[in-house]
């Protein structure tokens, strides 16, 4: 019951902090956090597929890129589109791409996984770079037009220009979505797909479809990562094969995920508040950024391979073993 | 009789020399005699870079500029610091260094009341386009910066245009010529493209080739798969139907940037026959094409824009670069013949030979201050010209200021903002790259050569402005039943 409330209060308190987070900071910080908010959910996503299913791979950016490039296309060719539809069409493309793989991706696992993912990610990128007419080509696709987001006869919040709007549309959509990607890992099938990471075969036997239920949770993955894709996109009121679609998209997230710890499902936003925060500081110092986050991986893999969030249950039962044998000893 | 006659003969005298005086073949008489040239369209400019009037340039060194802080007029340099384009950020950084140790030296710029001395900050855009915004909006909302000035690839200036519109602060294009940054879509008030745009260049080379040169006739386009490439390409396209119909397009392609391997390309264009590939790409594509293609025995010349990078010419060699035929934006035919000039490429060529030993300053790149250096160091002359007459580092007045406003630069050309799309005017020069004994023809100073290890300019030519005049959006409201002089 204590916990609860204390619960209670950490989720209001987060609320609260979300929400005055742009009266207090200036624009700036509002883009970062937004920036920090798309790439968490896209690590989240990825995590859906690495931390809890097993499954690694080196093309995430393809739903990413999906997502963008769907929501981008929508807006610049259907007149009047709501800003809610255009996600649902960035998350449909991401979704439906995920669906025409899977039948095909779900049969393999490990390294054929994540290669054959990083083939497909390259197949898309050089489409993005070929597909000028469509895609834009290497300029990709800017100053498309933004809706304002509004409930008919309620309310209208004008989306461009008005850094603040954007925020707070941009919070609830991608707190919507780690909420229910975390929602989906409690259920019953979330479980069934940790069993799948741990021994697939031992779900197999207990009666389970294994590739079924990969290709639920691969195609649940891409979606989500589909919506940080689109809200990215409108966003910078831009998307481009390099931003969207790089190889570089598609390892952020591993990045983020083993910083923050692979197994926990906050560990990858821990992990891309690191790589945030260490950029924002690096950056006043250097232009070497990715020379001191290499560093930075490398110590991490050597010392923490859990990533943080292991490296912080580690500590909490060295602490909590060490309380108890002081109570032993006491007692 | 005989003295009618004495007199006649002294008349005569006095008459000849004062014709010779008139009409003596000074650089400035040159271009004005030229139909069309900026020189005859604008006999008197609003302002001009003066050489004397230059601060002590002595302590100059790129490596380590001297950066005023505190209240400033701030300058954010977005270009590629690191990363495969990162040169093209050096090449630019030199310039703004430059540029800002010269005003700050002369005490700085009469604005907002109090002069201001010049503060530029190296905004790295890492050629990504998202990269690029994250570190435009850091200037303008962490910096808080006066202008924003950009880049190397017009895919990055359009987000550089774009955050500056959104935020109501200045920004200006040195560097980037696709035609669109300015069309009716992307136009925004405070941006103005001080640089030299595509269907310029396009049509310019395209007027050379059919009305000056008259040989060649089989053309083969490869260009960068952007919108700079294919604007390049276009205007090129659209200057031969205009100037040289008889003229043959063999083969078009667009490769990615940054691309290491031209071997499928080179392959074609073999096959081709063409008799000038024309292309736009720069550095460090333009350097990786011309090499592989001589490596492939392709000798074939390019009609280019950004193929003068010397480092990449001397690794190919005086016979490899023989026959480049250059477009430029900056350097003009008998520009070594202007005083004013040669006063002020000695100061940077000295510097450069006796103060600049850290690299890449130290380099060849950075010999001679002309070309893409030249035009974009005088391109921020002439900006900050614009600031200091409007007195003021709002855009508004700036704006007001610098549309419709002509200036020249230290090498004599003229160039005139287009009031209606803030697009630049200008004349360009073509020239034809030679063996460097026969260089004297263009570098008439000593030692009468460019570089011994690599060809150069030698006979060069003047396309006036008015063949090719900056592409006009007629859907811009703006510029509706505007002439190409914007008149």
């Amino acid at each position: 019951m204590k916990n609860k409330i204390i619960n209670w209060f950490l989720w209001v308190g987060l609320i609260v902090i979300v929400a005055i987070i742009p009266k207090v900071f200036g624009a700036y910080y509002v883009s970062l956090i937004v920036t920090f908010a798309v790439f968490a959910v896209l690590s989240v996503s990825l995590n859906v597929l690495l931390g809890f299913t097993g499954l690694l791979s080196f093309g995430h950016a393809m739903f990413f890129g999906a997502g963008g490039y769907g929501t981008a296309l929508a807006l610049k060719h259907i007149a009047g589109l709501s800003l809610l539809s255009s996600v649902g069409i960035g998350v449909l493309s991401a979704s439906v791409l995920a669906l025409v793989l899977c039948p095909l991706v779900v049969r393999v696992s490990g390294t054929a996984f994540a290669m054959l993912h990083l083939a497909f990610a390259q197949l898309m990128y050089v489409l993005a770079l070929k597909l000028r007419g469509i895609t834009g080509g290497e300029d990709g696709i800017g100053n498309f037009p933004i809706p304002p987001f509004t409930i008919p006869g309620v309310v209208s919040f004008n989306m461009k220009g008005v850094p603040e709007n954007f925020y707070y549309f941009a919070m609830i959509v991608l707190g919507l979505s780690v909420w229910l990607m975390w929602f989906f890992t409690k259920t019953p099938f979330g479980q069934i797909q940790v069993g799948i990471r741990d021994n697939a075969k031992r779900i197999d036997y207990l009666g389970f479809k294994v590739s079924h239920t990969k290709a639920v949770v691969y195609v649940v993955s891409a979606a989500f990562a589909g919506v940080a894709g689109s809200v990215y996109a409108i966003f910078h009121n831009l998307v481009s094969a390099d931003g969207s679609l790089g190889v570089l998209v598609s390892f952020q997230p591993i990045i983020n995920t083993m910083i923050g710890g692979v197994g926990s499902f906050f560990g990858p936003i821990w992990g891309t508040a690191i790589f945030q925060i260490l950029e924002e500081i690096i950056v006043r110092f250097t232009d070497r950024v990715e020379l001191v986050i290499g560093v930075t991986l490398i110590l991490v893999i050597m010392f923490a391979p859990q990533g943080l969030a292991g490296w912080i249950t580690t500590l909490k039962q060295r602490f909590f073993s060490a309380s108890s044998h002081k109570l032993e000893k006491i007692s | 009789m005989k003295c009618i006659g004495k007199s006649v003969l002294i008349f005569l005298c006095i008459f000849s020399l004062f014709s010779l005086t008139i009409y003596s073949p000074s650089t400035a008489m040159a271009a004005k005699a030229i139909p069309g040239s900026m020189a005859e369209k604008v006999p008197k400019v609003n302002a001009a870079f003066d050489v004397n009037k230059m601060g002590n340039m002595s302590d100059f060194d790129p490596s380590n500029p001297i950066i005023p802080t505190g209240d400033t007029i701030k300058i954010a340099v977005v270009w590629p610091f690191s990363g495969p384009g990162a040169l093209n950020g050096e090449i630019a950084w030199i310039g703004f260094a430059w540029v800002a140790h010269d005003i700050n030296k002369r005490g700085g710029i009469w604005v907002d009341g109090k002069k201001k001395l010049i503060e530029m900050i190296k905004a790295d855009s890492m050629s990504k386009p998202d990269q690029a915004k994250k570190i435009c909006e850091r200037m303008v909302l962490q910096e808080k910066v006066n202008i924003l000035v950009g880049t190397s690839g017009s895919n990055i200036q359009k987000i550089i245009n774009e955050t500056g519109a959104t935020h109501k602060v200045l920004t200006v294009n040195i560097g980037s010529l696709a035609d669109e940054l300015n069309d009716a879509t992307n136009f925004s008030r405070y941006n103005f493209m001080s640089s030299d745009s595509t269907e310029q260049i396009g049509r310019a080379m395209a007027y050379f080739y059919g009305q000056i040169r008259k040989k060649e006739k089989k053309f083969y386009i490869l260009c960068q798969d952007y919108s700079f490439g294919h604007g390049l390409a276009e205007g090129f396209k659209t200057g031969l139907k205009e100037y040289y119909p008889e003229a043959q397009i063999v083969g078009e392609d667009y490769h990615k940037l940054f691309l290491t391997d031209f071997a499928p390309y080179l392959t074609k264009i073999k096959a081709s026959g063409a008799e000038v590939i024309y292309t736009g790409d720069w550095t460090p594509d333009a350097g990786n094409l011309l090499k592989q293609s001589r490596q492939t025995g392709i000798m074939t010349p390019f009609a280019n824009i950004f193929m003068d990078e010397p480092i990449m010419l001397h690794e190919v060699g005086v016979e490899g670069t023989k026959g480049l035929m250059h477009i430029d934006h900056y350097n003009m035919p008998n520009m070594f013949k202007n005083p004013g000039y040669v006063k002020y490429y000695s100061i940077w060529h000295k510097l450069w030979e006796t103060k600049w030993k850290t690299a890449p300053f130290n380099s060849t790149l950075f010999a001679h201050g002309t070309g893409t250096i030249g035009s974009w160091t005088q391109q921020i002359y002439w900006m900050l010209s614009v600031v200091e007459r409007a007195k003021s580092t709002d855009p508004e007045k700036v704006i007001k200021v610098w549309e419709g406003d002509t200036y020249k630069f230290v090498n004599g050309r003229i160039i005139k903002m287009r009031a209606c799309d803030h697009k630049a005017i200008q004349d360009f020069e073509i020239a034809e790259y030679v063996t460097p004994e026969q260089q004297k023809v263009y570098f008439s100073i000593p030692p009468y050569h460019w570089f011994t290890g690599a060809s150069g300019p030698g006979p060069a030519w003047l396309v006036p402005a008015a063949k090719a005049l900056p592409w006009i959006d007629q859907k811009l409201e703006r510029c509706a039943d505007k002439n190409g002089w914007g008149e």
